[in-house]
């Protein structure tokens, strides 16, 4: 059997296991409640989850905007210039260490506990690993590239709009796959642990009052937010791959540091 | 290193220069000093909590549990990654979904743990665990495919008994590997560690900084942010001082 049909079969197994061990009463209800009782939870309540969903996405909007553009921008700026990069790069990567869920608390006093908090810790959040991603994807554009625009006489504009930027376009690609989903994350975070409206408040009360079905619609709906996010991307990727061909060896970001650049949590 | 003398005295500067501006910004009432203790008020804070038998305590609390997890998920992620990456149809079957897994935010799950084990001990190193276990397999394979093919093949035809192969071949070429994937999982591992003592917990670092956070006592909560930071980044930074240490094994 090819690999595929097994893994196929093993997601359609796990499937019907969520359905039929809960059901049989192997696993109990409050742990696991069964795929149709969820799936009925989220439908019953489905304008409710509605108004949620509008709450994050808004959030999430805003953030995304923030993270992914200034880390692209800082992150190019930061790579392309070897000083700086020298300088700062280690810097920034010995920040990544730190869980940066403590400085939510701090942005809740600042902010208070409504959606600008939960934007700037998004932000916050995603914007380190689009930097790290952005800078050791700038560092990958052939030098070669570099070398021939500038022995044509192209001026430091030019370089930047014809052969940085466009060599670039994977990477900045990968970047904002990774803080996308950095931020997806980050707002439902906040929203879970102190806020009044949005999916992961949705989740936390429900958790509170012990409503698994209603928990796990939450959770499947964010599950599904960060996919369609993550297929979005995929597809944008597809499209730009004609540009792949400027990196060194047409290696991508991902390649050079793979673990370091994903979510933390 | 490939770092000079400068370098690390102008990122020293960029450090101390920040922690001036952060000091500026409140004595002098730019920002209310109320929403931001100067920085000498947080670090005076800081040494006087070290001293409480009660924050202490709950460092004690949170180092276990994140000690606890991280024993617990690195040898049987180890395990997993390992299987997978010597048995070539395994891989091709579980890599994309162990991929996706990977890919996906752990954290919505956290309220899973609370359900199935209660707010406590076994729900935090649950999460951690959890958090933590999908990147160490990800690391192992990683790490496992990093060992050459040529190397293996001269270790049998000169007669390696298997335990020679794994000591003088797989460890080696794997090490470098293995310590990054260390490093990173335990930021993960931290992070989950925390998050789950801020969402619901009775004890732990992660709780008194939620609770500080949710009683406006700015002082505290910034003297915990810079204590668990400082933690984070000392820790991450001896490990990449072992792994510079060890580069030269690395082919």
């Amino acid at each position: 059997m090819s690999a595929a049909s097994v893994r196929r079969l093993i997601v359609i197994g796990l499937i019907a296991l969520w359905e039929i061990l809960p059901r049989m009463g192997f696993i109990p209800e409050l742990f696991l409640p069964s795929l149709s009782s969820t799936l009925a939870a989220g439908w019953n309540e489905a304008g409710e989850y509605a108004h949620a969903l509008a709450v994050t996405l808004y959030e999430v909007a805003i953030s995304m905007a923030f993270a992914c553009g200034g880390g692209i921008l800082l992150g190019a700026v930061v790579g392309s210039l070897p000083r700086p990069r020298i300088l700062i790069m280690p810097m920034v990567s010995s920040l990544y260490a730190v869980p940066l869920v403590i400085l939510y608390p701090v942005f809740t006093v600042w902010l208070g506990i409504g959606s600008e908090s939960k934007i700037a810790f998004a932000s916050i959040y995603g914007f380190l690993p689009t930097m790290l991603a952005t800078a050791a994807g700038i560092q990958t554009i052939d030098p070669q590239l570099l070398l021939a625009a500038r022995s044509m006489g192209a001026t430091l504009s030019q370089r930047l709009v014809r052969v940085i930027i466009p060599a670039a376009i994977p990477t900045v690609l990968s970047g904002l796959r990774v803080g996308g989903a950095l931020v997806i994350v980050g707002v439902v975070v906040s929203e879970m642990l102190i806020s009044s409206a949005g999916i992961g408040y949705l989740i936390s009360r429900y958790r509170t009052i012990l409503d698994s079905p209603h928990v796990f619609a939450g959770v499947l709906l964010v599950l599904a937010m960060a996919v369609a996010f993550n297929a979005a991307i995929k597809w944008i990727e597809g499209k730009a791959a004609i540009w792949q061909t400027g990196t060194r060896a047409g290696q991508s970001a991902e390649e050079i540091a793979p673990a370091a650049l994903q979510p933390a949590t | 290193m490939q770092s000079g003398l400068g370098v690390k005295a102008a990122r020293v500067a960029i450090v101390v220069a920040l922690f001036a501006i952060w000091e500026i910004l409140s004595r002098t009432g730019i920002v209310n000093p109320r929403l931001l203790p100067s920085a000498s008020d947080t670090l005076a804070t800081l040494g006087d909590l070290l001293q409480r038998a009660s924050v202490r305590k709950d460092l004690a609390v949170t180092a276990t549990e994140v000690v606890t997890a991280f024993a617990l998920a690195v040898p049987v992620g180890a395990l997993i990654g390992f299987l997978i990456a010597e048995n070539r149809y395994f891989a091709e079957v579980a890599k994309p979904l162990l991929f996706f897994a990977f890919s996906i935010p752990k954290s919505i799950f956290l309220p899973m743990f609370i359900l199935v084990f209660g707010v406590g001990f076994s729900q935090k190193v649950g999460f951690g665990f959890f958090s933590t276990i999908f990147i160490v397999i990800m690391s192992t394979t990683t790490a496992v495919e990093s060992v050459k093919v040529e190397h293996l093949t001269v270790a049998r035809s000169y007669g390696a008994t298997p335990m020679q192969t794994a000591f003088r071949v797989y460890l080696p070429s794997m090490l470098p590997v293995l310590l990054e994937a260390l490093r990173i999982s335990m930021i993960f591992n931290l992070t989950g560690v925390i998050l789950a003592e801020m969402y619901a917990s009775r004890d732990g670092i992660g709780h008194q900084i939620a609770t500080w956070g949710e009683n406006f006592q700015m002082k505290q909560l910034l003297a915990g942010v810079v204590m668990i930071a400082a933690i984070a980044i000392a820790f991450n930074e001896l490990v990449r001082w072992v792994e510079a240490r060890c580069s030269h094994w690395r082919t």
